[in-house]
């Protein structure tokens, strides 16, 4: 077994750690090619063009509303929508609606084609660990927005008409619109026993409690008691909701097509999740629905939600012609899903040298009215952000998760790892100050490696899970992004004003790359005769480029160009398994699914050119378009091998392959987020003069495509720290409704970026590589406090960062 | 009623109610770049030019612009000869799930035909009607700082009696 190759780390004497270590050992047994230097990389870790970028910049690629022109008798669906936070439906009128000419349905939650069922919108493998807590249409219902009714016109004009026709009568019930007193003793209650069921831990639905976990590695308690007094912090924070925006609303047709199929074209992020899903909520057979996703505008998390689906299917039945239903951004602002808000306590215990002893984070969650991904999302809170540091011993994690009468939070972008992150990496740049530490040294000195065994991540599970840390990038990131931003020199450079401080703050950032121990990717791949392929993938590209990283993985083993594999991706009939694009789990699992399919094909490839090159099939290798041979130099086209295994005169064969791939491993991408901030120490107004982003994803497959992870995700991240969220009156009438009163970045207002990507190898990824689309939502926010942190010297603990927190922190510590 | 106005160069004759919105009447001929993104001219996904100013075509009534020039994403190149502004955004990556793109592009083009040599403030500024959620606008300010200069490089070299030469990588998609 290999030792960890970087020092700072003691050889550990405890048994049960070396049989961990055994267990999961450091050596990992890689495919023959996994590894290949820069400079044996053919389509790998180059800058090939964006699978889709032409049919975009033309505006030919094709989003589910773009459709429309394909159904000449399609109709439109409109939602009508609980305008009471918390209440019982007692009567709805329709009989006006339904009178108007051009309507040609109105559902209500007692129609025929509504399933009398519960249901969870979280688009999860099966079972889902979501509880089934919402009927299609809802007669009790528990926010502003909550979908009732729903109609089926001609056009929209018409069906925003007469939606506003239909009338709706309440009984209505006392909400729950803080999130600190839902689990009061006096607290309404938001749903009775036989309205929900949760196979979830901790669930006490007389309290409002989705769920309830904790979990400990070693004794906390001890080992803060035992600790010196002033060597012990406890911190707390405060995040908001968030919402995804994502630039195409959520929208679906639905249809029954001539083999008497229903047909589902929907933005969505999990096609085979959403078929099985409707299969069971309306008791049809799995092989009579097809979903289709084409290309969309981007998701976010937002779209691992069945959310218009089933409603659209209903009006589809109800009315037996095709149907669109599509979002408008006001329903996305309300009546869709959102990141969740949540309190944090942190508490730490280090030694003299700064070293830490022990972990202790606690969070409360706000679901909102309904629970999808409520306990999954919590416990990411924990296992994301505290494996940056897995040798500390005595590690706890617990979390509550809470019903209130508000819009749903759900999945989105990082996960619950954005509030971890902000609690937990704040938290240690405050640790190190007050001991009078840089927090880079301090960083140094804790933070995770190569070799080390990490068992927070599993501190939830059952047994004794644990990741072994086989690539780790994070010392380079640090080194790379303090130089970038000149952090070692920040406070030589200050502006001339002397009000003015410049700081810098620095946030570690850990992730996963897929879900530990829940995942399958599977790809198909046929040759054509022109020595060029079709790969059938159920991976799902949300526009993050996946599509271009599958033909570069493909080709990369096939030895043909990426523009030489047309990618046939996420659909349930034409395409092979996968659980969708959610995770970080892409290029990490239906990528490595698609390089094994790839070396499957490529076996048959070298049974040809063993064949027409009369040379033994070990001494061949496939590149340039050819398979050749490492001995002789003599060399077969691709093209060659097409026709002659389609149309030769003796053996034929259609050269194919297939496989899957599904791993317990996740492991973790890092990143160093560095803010470069000025502040007035009187006004606290502030500006953010760079963001400097070091990551680590393993090996870059197409490097344009993870900087624009990168730049992407630390948008979000801005937007999470300093402007975007929702705030709603005293009946929990939502008060952001559109972009303008949201404040989403923009180019005015966002700051330059640099963007760095540090390579390791992950061996057990394809051809290295980890993931990298969530890992840059974490760090803004915390690097952020601790820069104003650095500039000025107070600390902000809640989202978003403000002048007037600032200068109310100013003014409290004068 | 008929509406009468120029499309992508060509005239055209739409059937339109008084109470169409011009991305509405758009998306229903079939030129569905444009995209719908909040309905209130809040987002710029819709955004097209109308007599070369750039327009959130979703706000705007389709009566008004009778008479009009209206340019949209479809008038501008192909897959195979894309304009100078659509081959900078290709070549920058400057696009993901690229529901954007349409209205950035169209944007782009109205600010170069004002401003051929914007400083980074101005275009800055220019876009900023203009969301995108997916870039964090890193990679598409660097396409439109390409894009000028690829168009500027043309005009030099039509002035001198050639031909464009920017937009030249073959297009297989």
């Amino acid at each position: 077994m290999s030792q960890p190759d970087e020092p700072g780390v003691e050889a550990t004497t405890r048994p049960d750690v070396d049989e961990a270590l055994d267990a999961f050992p450091l050596e990992w047994d890689e495919p023959a090619g996994n590894r290949k230097a820069l400079s044996d990389r053919r389509s790998i870790t180059k800058n090939v063009e964006k699978y889709d970028a032409r049919k975009i910049v033309t505006g030919e690629a094709r989003y589910t509303a773009d459709f429309r022109v394909h159904f000449p008798t399609l109709l439109e669906g409109k939602v009508i929508r609980s305008d009471v936070a918390h209440g019982r439906v007692t009567a709805i009128d329709t009989s006006e609606a339904e009178a108007m000419e051009g309507v040609h349905a109105v559902i209500t939650p007692w129609s025929d084609v509504v399933p009398d069922k519960l249901y969870t919108s979280a688009g999860q493998s099966y079972p889902e660990p979501s509880p089934w807590d919402m009927p299609v249409l809802r007669e009790h219902v528990r926010f502003v927005g909550d979908p009732i009714a729903a109609v089926a016109a001609v056009d929209r004009a018409t069906a925003d008409r007469a939606a506003r026709k239909i009338r709706v009568e309440y009984e209505e019930l006392e909400p729950v619109l803080d999130y600190r007193h839902a689990m009061d003793d006096d607290a309404p209650r938001l749903f009775a026993d036989d309205e929900v069921e949760n196979t979830q831990s901790g669930a006490d639905y007389a309290r409002n409690l989705e769920s309830h976990f904790e979990g400990e590695l070693g004794d906390v308690d001890a080992a803060i008691d035992a600790a010196d007094d002033a060597l012990v912090l406890e911190t707390e924070w405060e995040t908001p909701y968030q919402n995804h925006c994502i630039p195409e609303p959520h929208t679906t047709i639905a249809y029954t097509d001539e083999d008497n199929r229903h047909v589902f074209i929907t933005s969505t992020q999990v096609p085979n999740h959403t078929r099985r899903q409707l299969a069971h909520l309306f008791d049809v057979p799995i092989r009579d629905i097809r979903v289709v996703k084409p290309r969309i505008g981007a998701g976010f998390g937002g779209k691992q939600a069945m959310v218009i689906e089933p409603i659209t299917f209903a009006l589809h039945l109800a009315t037996g012609q095709p149907v669109k239903l599509e979002m408008t951004r006001r329903e996305e602002f309300h009546a869709m899903r959102n990141r969740h808000p949540m309190s944090l306590r942190m508490r730490t215990a280090v030694d003299k040298s700064g070293r830490i002893e022990a972990m202790d984070l606690y969070a409360l969650s706000n679901t909102g009215a309904y629970g999808p991904h409520g306990m999954t999302v919590a416990g990411n809170v924990g296992t994301k952000p505290l494996p940056i540091y897995p040798r500390v011993e005595h590690v706890r994690f617990a979390a509550d998760i809470v019903h209130t009468n508000l819009p749903i939070a759900a999945a989105m972008r990082g996960y619950g790892a954005p509030q971890g992150h902000f609690a937990v990496e704040a938290h240690m740049d405050e640790v190190a100050r007050r001991l009078g530490m840089d927090p880079l040294d301090f960083h140094a000195l804790n933070h995770v490696q190569v070799g080390d065994l990490d068992r927070i991540s599993d501190i939830l599970g059952e047994g004794d899970g644990a990741r072994r840390i086989r690539s780790c990038g994070l010392a380079e990131c640090i080194e790379r992004g303090a130089e970038a931003v000149g952090y070692r020199d920040r406070h030589d450079e200050q502006p001339d004003d002397p009000h003015r401080h410049r700081g810098v703050g620095v946030a570690l950032c850990a992730q996963g790359s897929g879900v530990q121990g829940d995942e399958l990717g599977a790809a198909h791949i046929k040759m054509n005769e022109d020595g060029s392929f079709i790969l059938q993938v159920g991976g799902v590209d949300t526009g993050t480029g996946n599509d271009t990283m599958f033909s570069q993985v493909a080709a990369e083993v096939l030895g043909c160009d990426p523009a030489d594999i047309v990618v046939k991706s996420s659909d349930t009939d034409e395409t092979p398994f996968d659980y969708g694009a959610y995770a970080s789990s892409t290029t990490y699992i239906s990528g490595r699914a698609v390089k094994e399919t790839a070396e499957d094909a490529k076996a048959r490839l070298l049974y040809w050119g063993s064949k027409l090159l009369d040379e033994p099939a070990e001494d061949l290798e496939t590149g340039d378009g050819a398979v050749f041979s490492e001995v002789t130099g003599e060399r077969v086209t691709l093209e060659e091998i097409g026709y002659e295994s389609i149309y030769g005169g003796g053996e034929r064969e259609q050269v194919m392959g297939a496989s899957f791939h599904s791993t317990n491993e996740s492991p973790p991408p890092f990143g160093a987020q560095f803010v470069d901030v000025t502040v007035h120490d009187e006004t606290g107004e502030f500006e953010i003069n760079e963001l400097v982003y070091a990551a680590d994803c393993g090996v870059a497959i197409n490097p344009p495509l993870v900087e624009g992870q990168i730049e992407g995700g630390q948008h979000m991240a801005l937007e999470y720290a300093t402007s975007g969220t929702l705030t709603f009156d005293d009946a929990g009438r939502p008060q952001v409704l559109g972009f303008r009163q949201y404040g989403m970045p923009t180019t005015a207002n966002t700051p330059p970026m640099e963007t760095i990507v540090v390579e390791t190898h992950e061996p057990t990824g394809p051809f290295g590589a980890k993931s990298i689309a969530e890992l840059p939502t974490n760090g803004v926010a915390p690097a952020l406090s601790n820069a104003v942190r650095d500039a000025v010297g107070v600390r902000i603990n809640s989202l978003p960062i403000t002048p007037a927190k600032i200068r109310e922190a100013l003014e409290a510590a004068r | 009623m008929e509406l009468e106005f120029e499309l992508n160069g060509a005239p055209a004759t739409f059937e339109v109610a008084r109470s169409d919105l011009l991305l509405d009447v758009l998306r229903r001929h079939g030129y569905t770049g444009a995209k719908r993104g909040c309905d209130t001219g809040a987002c710029g996904m819709c955004m097209v030019q109308v007599d070369g100013e750039a327009r959130q075509s979703c706000v705007l009534p389709a009566t008004r612009v009778a008479g009009a020039s209206v340019e949209t994403i479809e008038g501008l190149g192909t897959q195979d000869d894309l304009h100078p502004i659509q081959q900078a955004f290709v070549d920058h990556t400057a696009m993901q799930c690229g529901f954007c793109t349409p209205g950035f592009i169209m944007r782009t083009k109205a600010l170069l035909e004002a401003d051929p040599s914007p400083s980074d403030e101005a275009v800055r500024a220019a876009l900023s009607d203009n969301l995108c959620r997916c870039t964090g606008y890193k990679k598409i300010l660097e396409a439109v700082h390409d894009a000028a200069d690829r168009l500027a490089a043309d005009d030099a070299l039509a002035a001198d009696g050639g031909e464009p030469t920017t937009a030249t990588r073959e297009g297989t998609r």
